[in-house]
């Protein structure tokens, strides 16, 4: 059974998450909409969940799709291992395979931000006769380009390091605490920053804010280089799926030359569609307009959708 | 850093708790390089004491790479004992992590305490964590003028007076008193030496963290060290009684080399066995009680003479309610009384240094105190060159009440006799 969600977060929140074990752990989700409905994976990223998402929900089921926003196993709802060895890249992505298949998903979008899109985009390729959009936010697919966010010694290659990196993320929580909100552009209520990082309260919960990170392929050596190079070389194989780039590009992560980059590899792909006052988290930022944004692309290029 | 080799007795009286965790040390390789060879250290554990004094260990694990594979810092705490505010071992982890960022060769320390700055990490007590006593407690003292000075120890505020001029005749008081207990011995000491009276943390004016763990034998030790460190106290004569001599023992024990004389007085340092009766009496009552009449408590205890109201009423003013009183409510369970007490393997430690000092000890003794009373014969035998008993007839734990002039004759007399090579006085 999933952990009860508190009383207060239920009006920000409505949707009664769904779990399900995949690989062994619990991973909760959102299942909302007609079951015959397309459905659209709404995927997040490094620290958030489902919440990110909240924004989505209701147009997409209006339009007629059926929205499923899973919580990565480290995160929100979803079990919380506190073993490196269980949230590595190809464990996200093997997970969401089994959500695929369980589910029976098929002719799936992909909808993803920061991890939700090599993680996203990673399972789509091992499903990938089943997919039939894309729709990449603030993210990326590829080794070999390291923007200065990820490059600069504050703070994130100090986040990072050997034992200075469990200082300030494990026993301070800087970024599972103080993340979604530190770079809010709307500017976010209390009420909506707990609803972020209350899944984290427990001591040591958050073990998936520091293998993330760990993940990011920055070099030949690190965690992540290998799958996302899987990644990066199959990508020619989504050359006919339908795809969309919205891009905040006021975002310190992934600032526009890394939708640049995407729009090489993937150049059939649409946009990149900026949007402004908006920074990593665009969903929590600019939340009704991008799901307008979706819809509307998914209606044109599907043919379907009401 | 500076690794040490902890004894395995002292190990066993500590927990490891595990603060830093890393299973994989595959992310910047050569961090974890530099670590392991500027610890000499492949597999197993270094250890090393922070500027709190605790004992920390870093433990780097071999999972047949030949080279580190996980890395682990611990911090070792009383055994069965809630461990120390959180802002110490944030400290101790920065200092350490500080460390580990100079040797990497890719890092800079700079970027560390930048980055703990911006995410608001500060190595300092918490907002409202530590209690001041209003000034206006403190006024119109009977036969205490003195101006209280400070020292900035640890972030916290301790007060002391200062009288006179020489080499510094440096007075602790113990449970639950404050330098008030001193005010008669200041005068005719202050005409031979820099007379510095500090009150202890918790107590008199100085400032008094809330929280229990803020408290142990280990950090009143540490604060009058830091204090005496901070003063830069040299040749000093150290007076104490109670806890004034259990804490001054073990900072003359680390630091014998800033002390040339000892007047110990009703007090003592155990190796953590049973210390009598009378102890246990006043620890099990003090145990219980959840606040203490301070002032009933003098009156009760000073035996030669009557404590008016208004001196009665001196020793309650550091205390406007209970919760000022953390630190006299918690100073008799800090008093180590088996030997695997948190603080008894400390003072063996301590006392094996004692035995080896050569300084003048004098041991002016109440011989009313059924709590103190019986300890006299253990502390003369740690001692070399201790002057013959002294006894102050009919006075009780609190001598410096009853007989404060008395005591002071004594000492200057004693003090004359055994001057100091090189002293001014």
């Amino acid at each position: 059974m999933l952990r009860p969600k508190p009383e207060w977060l239920k009006p920000l929140f409505p949707w009664e998450q769904k779990e399900i074990k995949v690989n062994g752990r619990t991973m909760a989700y959102i299942d909302e909409g007609e079951p015959t409905g397309r459905p659209v994976l709404l995927l997040s990223g490094n620290p958030t969940w489902g919440f990110l998402y909240r924004d989505f929900i209701k147009p997409l089921v209006e339009a007629g799709f059926r929205a499923v926003a899973p919580d990565w196993v480290g995160c929100g709802y979803s079990d919380h291992p506190r073993v490196d060895a269980a949230l590595t890249f190809a464990h996200h992505i093997a997970d969401l395979v089994s959500l695929l298949d369980q589910l029976r998903l098929r002719g799936f979008v992909i909808v993803g931000q920061d991890w939700g899109g090599p993680q996203g985009v990673g399972a789509a390729l091992q499903r990938v006769e089943r997919l039939s959009a894309m729709v990449l936010m603030n993210t990326w697919l590829f080794t070999g380009y390291v923007g200065r966010f990820h490059s600069s010694p504050r703070p994130w290659t100090t986040w990072h390091a050997p034992l200075i990196g469990q200082f300030f993320m494990k026993r301070h929580k800087v970024l599972s605490h103080h993340g979604p909100e530190a770079v809010s552009r709307r500017g976010m209520t209390a009420k909506e920053a707990r609803a972020y990082h209350h899944v984290f309260d427990e001591p040591d919960s958050d073990h998936v804010v520091l293998t993330w990170p760990r993940t990011i392929p920055l070099r030949k050596e690190d965690r992540g280089w290998g799958d996302m190079e899987v990644i990066e070389k199959r990508l020619p194989e989504l050359a006919k799926i339908p795809t969309l780039l919205l891009w905040a590009p006021e975002d310190n992560v992934f600032p526009i030359e890394y939708a640049n980059r995407l729009k090489e590899l993937l150049p059939h792909a649409e946009g990149p569609v900026l949007f402004d006052r908006a920074a990593h988290f665009l969903q929590d930022d600019r939340g009704p307009d991008l799901a307008s944004a979706v819809v509307a692309f998914l209606r044109r290029s599907l043919k379907e959708g009401k | 850093m500076n690794f040490i080799t902890p004894s395995p007795e002292e190990l066993s009286f500590l927990r490891a708790d595990p603060l830093l965790c890393e299973q994989e040390l595959d992310v910047r390789p050569e961090v974890a390089e530099a670590i392991a060879w500027a610890a000499n250290l492949r597999c197993g554990r270094v250890y090393w004491r922070s500027g709190h004094d605790h004992l920390y260990a870093l433990e780097l694990g071999d999972l047949g790479k030949g080279k580190p594979s996980t890395a682990m810092v611990y911090g070792f705490w009383d055994r069965y004992e809630p461990r120390p505010p959180e802002h110490e071992i944030d400290g101790d982890l920065m200092d350490f992590l500080l460390w580990v960022a100079k040797i990497s060769g890719s890092m800079k320390a700079e970027d560390v305490s930048r980055t703990a700055q911006h995410a608001g990490i500060r190595a300092a007590w918490p907002e409202g964590s530590v209690l001041r006593t209003p000034e206006d407690r403190f006024a119109d003292l009977p036969g205490f003028p003195y101006k209280p000075r400070y020292e900035e120890v640890e972030g916290l505020r301790m007060a002391y007076v200062e009288e006179g001029r020489g080499d510094p005749i440096l007075m602790l008081h113990g449970e639950p008193t404050w330098g008030y207990l001193y005010r008669r011995m200041i005068p005719p000491l202050a005409q031979i030496g820099r007379v510095l009276v500090p009150d202890l943390i918790g107590f008199g004016r100085s400032d008094k963290p809330k929280a229990d763990p803020a408290y142990s034998y280990k950090s009143h030790v540490r604060w009058v060290r830091k204090f005496i460190a901070a003063l830069d106290l040299r040749k000093i004569t150290l007076v104490c009684q109670d806890w004034g001599g259990a804490i001054g023992l073990r900072v003359l024990a680390q630091e014998p080399e800033r002390f040339s004389r000892l007047v110990a007085m009703n007090t003592g340092i155990g190796p953590g066995l049973n210390p009598g009766p009378g102890f246990m009496q006043w620890r099990f009552f003090s145990q219980r009680v959840g606040e203490m009449d301070v002032p009933l408590l003098m009156r009760n205890t000073v035996l030669r003479r009557k404590l008016s109201n208004a001196e009665a009423a001196a020793y309650g003013a550091p205390f406007p309610s209970a919760e000022y009183q953390t630190a006299a409510l918690i100073f008799p369970r800090l008093v180590p009384i088996r030997p695997d007490h948190p603080g008894a393997y400390d003072n063996r430690v301590a006392m094996e240094k004692l035995r080896t000092l050569n300084l003048p000890v004098l041991l002016p003794w109440a011989d009313k105190d059924p709590i103190t009373g019986p300890w006299e014969a253990a502390l003369r035998s740690l001692f070399k060159k201790v002057a013959p008993p002294l006894t102050i007839k009919g006075a009780g734990h609190f001598l410096q009440e009853d007989a404060g002039e008395e005591i002071a004759g004594h000492i200057r007399s004693w003090m004359e006799t055994h001057q100091v090579p090189g002293g001014e006085s």
